[in-house]
């Protein structure tokens, strides 16, 4: 029912296509950029040595960027890395902001008052620095960009869940429930997340394109994805030092940032395209 | 009022403290070695020394509890240690760069919060129809593009093709000036400054300076404010009170001024707060594209670095800052919203 209602609006159909062109290009990385070391796939391979980017050519049809890096390589596989981050943060973050807002929301009192403290103190800390302090310490490895994301992203959606909770803990079908000694835990899995869980969905995938964007800012700065995988920020910080082009040309190396630029845009776009739609759908507000 | 003002002050204590021990928890994550690098002022130093004797010196081999003791005392004398990317103690690096993200906040600040409202209430006023289409497909290309690209974008055209934006603070003939004696740098703000010091030339050069990264950092917020206006604008067209003002027969701009705007502007606040916390992560790579020499920069090269003092300072003085803006923040709502301080 919500996809055909996201079918009707011209406008979220084309988010849903350019994104399910992504998922293709994601499957199918290995027939469209065959991997020189099959171990190593998310690796861009380099054809030789020079700073000076080449234009595209048959054999690299979106040229090579600074250290002759392969730029079509690169995007097909920073593909996988984008959706493998976004998905995997958003996920990971949404299930610890679903248990710390439940036990929150749902037990109330001291539980409350401690656990939102915690998220105070985590909300001061800006989110892209939390992200720099912690790679920093950690170092470079897209895990650990993942796991700094995590560390700072759950707190929006303890206090969605938190709020919903709040909002549908008294109503009468949760008061019998408790009346007729339903365990605690089996009240919050089947009575109340059912009933609260909708906003959080939205807000995750209106989330997934920020996070994306933030992860390929790690790489862009030189504190995320190792040097030569496949990541579009990083992309984009090779193509940086080429920007202003030849004294003759200003656009002569437009493909080291034009194509990972468009790359990540377009996905993120199609992500926030989905997820608005997705609100408009979801609440009953928005339909008049 | 006066409650709600008082137990949000009373609050502040309990999370400055939160973020001083997830601070040190996360130094805990470096090794002595490491942290040790934030008290070596030059190579000298360590010439002839024994690495783990000065660990000793400098109590680092010493337990968690009495090092947090220690650290806490060396904050609050402003003893961030020694930053060996800027060269200098991380205090000094954060009071010389402040002044400049501080200056390129004001002024990206300002037209985000009245552009966005302005395209904010376009949209709703024309709802459904081109005008609303229109700006909410340039708000939400602007939400999806990263500020690298559109920071990049902006320096391919603006100076790479038109020459009208350079990046950096200042050109090289007014850096000269600004640090000569004539000049008396009363905030560490040049277009502020060049006022005070009546040169008008400065203050042009600072200007344009200014000028290309606050259109990136603008364009990505106005997205964002925009869309917050627009859909808490579409929420209170459909009240009530605002039928009974027409009804009365109005004129339709007070209409929307004042029984429209003034109500649907109350989200618009907390989400400026919002603004400001992502505006202080956004310099950091804003800072970067344009080679603007202020706190983001700063960071930026000490992550890049592994200068672990400066990360670790600057991100303490964000939280910080963060700290106070969002106390102000609730503070206005309050003001705003006569529900709030009610509750």
């Amino acid at each position: 029912m919500v996809l055909k209602k996201l079918m009707r609006n011209p406008i979220s159909l084309l988010g849903l296509i350019i994104l399910i062109g992504f998922v293709l290009v994601a499957i199918f990385a290995p027939k469209l950029a065959p991997p020189r070391d099959p171990e190593q796939p998310y690796m861009i391979p380099r054809y030789g040595y020079s700073s000076t980017p080449k234009p595209p050519v048959p054999e690299h049809p979106f040229g090579t960027t600074e250290g002759q890096y392969d730029i079509f390589y690169g995007i097909v596989w920073g593909t996988r890395t984008a959706f493998w981050v976004g998905l995997f943060v958003v996920g990971v973050s949404c299930a610890i902001g679903i248990i710390v807002g439940s036990i929150a929301g749902y037990y109330g009192g001291k539980f409350d008052e401690i656990l939102m403290r915690i998220v105070d103190v985590f909300m001061s800390f800006p989110f892209l620095i939390a992200a720099v302090v912690i790679t920093t310490i950690l170092g470079r490895g897209l895990d650990k960009v993942m796991l700094a994301m995590v560390c700072f992203y759950w707190m929006g959606y303890a206090r969605l869940v938190r709020g919903s909770i709040l909002a549908i803990k008294e109503e009468e079908y949760i008061l019998a429930a408790k009346a007729c000694g339903v365990k605690d835990w089996q009240i919050i899995m089947k009575h109340v997340l059912p009933n609260s869980i909708f906003p959080v969905l939205v807000q995750a995938s209106m989330n997934i394109g920020s996070v994306v964007i933030t992860a390929s800012g790690l790489s862009f700065l030189g504190v995320g994805a190792p040097q030569g995988y496949a990541d579009w920020g990083q992309m984009i910080s090779f193509g940086r030092n080429w920007l202003l082009g030849t004294p003759e040309n200003a656009f002569a190396y437009w493909y080291t940032i034009v194509y990972p630029g468009l790359a990540i845009v377009l996905f993120v776009l199609a992500w926030n395209l989905v997820g608005d739609a997705f609100r408009d759908v979801l609440d009953p507000k928005m339909q008049s | 009022m006066f409650n709600y003002i008082l137990r949000r002050i009373l609050s502040l204590p309990v999370v400055i403290l939160g973020v001083t021990l997830l601070i040190f928890l996360m130094m805990q994550l470096l090794s002595p070695y490491q942290l040790l690098a934030s008290y070596i002022r030059s190579p000298e130093e360590l010439k002839n020394k024994d690495p783990d004797v000065l660990i000793h010196t400098y109590g680092l081999d010493r337990p968690a509890g009495e090092r947090y003791v220690k650290w806490i005392q060396n904050v609050i004398r402003g003893d961030l240690g020694w930053s060996n990317s800027a060269n200098m103690p991380v205090k000094e690096a954060i009071l010389a760069r402040f002044p400049a993200t501080l200056e390129l906040a004001l002024f990206a600040v300002i037209p985000v919060i009245f552009g966005g409202i302005l395209l904010g209430s376009f949209a709703a006023m024309h709802h459904n129809r081109w005008g609303d289409h229109l700006t909410r497909i340039f708000a939400i290309v602007g939400w999806s593009l990263p500020s690298f690209v559109g920071g990049l974008l902006v320096l391919m055209i603006f100076y790479g093709v038109l020459g009208w934006f350079p990046p950096g603070r200042l050109s090289t003939w007014a850096y000269q000036i600004v640090t000569s004696d004539q000049f008396v740098n009363y905030t560490g703000m040049y277009t502020l400054d060049a006022i005070l010091n009546g040169n008008w030339a400065i203050f042009w050069d600072a200007l344009r300076h200014l000028i290309g990264p606050t259109l990136t950092l603008a364009y990505l917020w106005w997205a964002f404010i925009m869309r917050i206006t627009r859909s808490s604008m579409l929420d209170t067209m459909n009240k009530d009170y605002v039928r009974t003002g027409r009804s009365k027969g109005l004129p339709e701009r007070v209409v929307v001024k004042k029984y429209i705007r003034s109500n649907a502007l109350i989200p618009v606040v907390t989400v400026a707060g919002l603004m400001v916390l992502g505006l202080l992560g956004g310099v950091v790579i804003v800072e970067t594209v344009f080679d603007f020499k202020g706190l983001g920069l700063l960071t930026a090269t000490a992550a890049q670095q592994l200068d672990y003092a400066a990360v670790l300072g600057t991100t303490m003085f964000y939280c910080f800052l963060l700290v106070i803006v969002n106390l102000i923040v609730d503070i206005l709502y309050a003001f705003v919203d006569p529900r709030v301080r009610l509750e």
